[in-house]
């Protein structure tokens, strides 16, 4: 399945070094290389770009423009992350819930756009 | 399989270390609302895109670059998120200056074993090389546009 993904995206960014496919198997997708500057970003740029392609009406887009999409989507995950964790501070738990999301999504303006869309 | 956009995830490993590493110690999360997240991401990164891809068509181009993405952010009413990921890019610029730089120095001690001669002709082709691996049309027009 993310073969797919993997395959479409083989030929593009091979020198990030977070280039293959980090399936969603247990290990973490790559060891950690001794390249300077390695923790640049740490989804796998390739399936970023599978993403963006996958918009119709996306032509082209540059190395540039992957690159910092795949850094604001972690920056989205971990403030998601962090709101959805206050509600669940709330309640006294110490494991996020699915619905400490919904809540948080309710709560927060910028979520609106996932409303809906998580089910 | 990836029949919908949505459907295409990114690695469950690298969202939850993402995850982990934004909460405190000794807090956990649950698989659901792991893969939520997880599928909120692929969401935000389409969202991203189609915002992103607006800026480009009324600037008239049709190559996304990093400043059509930075619109978007704030467009979406992501503003804290502009300075990291400027500060990101600009790492990322300097990353790419110094790998192309070192593959330069590379070819040049190479070639300069074998054969003078050659050294200039390497160096040109490099530089169209590297600059957009995705697709080869438009690669040199785009790159200057950025600021």
């Amino acid at each position: 399945m993310a073969a797919a993904a993997a395959a479409a995206a083989g030929s593009g960014a091979p020198r990030e070094e977070e280039g293959s496919s980090g399936e969603a198997a247990v290990p973490p997708p790559q060891a950690p290389t001794s390249a300077p500057g390695a923790r640049l970003s740490r989804l796998p740029l390739a399936r970023v770009k599978a993403l963006v392609k996958a918009d119709p009406d996306v032509t082209l887009a540059g190395q540039e423009a992957i690159f910092i999409l795949a850094r604001a989507a972690e920056l989205f995950v971990e403030t998601i992350a962090k709101d959805a964790y206050c509600c669940a501070q709330q309640g006294k738990r110490k494991t996020l819930q699915r619905r400490d999301l919904d809540n948080a999504i309710e709560a927060v303006d910028e979520f609106a756009f996932l409303e809906g869309t998580l089910d | 399989m990836a029949e919908r956009p949505e459907d295409l995830n990114l690695p469950n490993a690298v969202i939850t270390r993402i995850i982990k590493e934004a909460l405190p110690d000794g807090v956990n999360i649950s698989k659901e609302a792991r893969s939520a997240i997880s599928r909120a991401a692929s969401v935000f990164v389409l969202y991203a895109t189609s915002c992103a891809n607006n800026f480009a068509m009324k600037g008239k181009r049709k190559t996304l670059n990093a400043s059509d993405v930075l619109s978007a952010m704030e467009e979406m009413e992501f503003q804290r998120f502009i300075t990291p990921l400027k500060e990101a890019l600009e790492a990322y610029r300097r990353e790419q200056k110094g790998k192309k730089e070192a593959s330069e120095q590379k070819k040049k001690d190479k070639d300069r074993k074998t054969d003078s001669e050659e050294q200039d002709k390497t160096r040109d082709e490099d530089n169209d090389e590297d600059e957009e691996r995705l697709e080869e049309e438009e690669q040199n027009e785009e790159e200057e546009v950025d600021n």
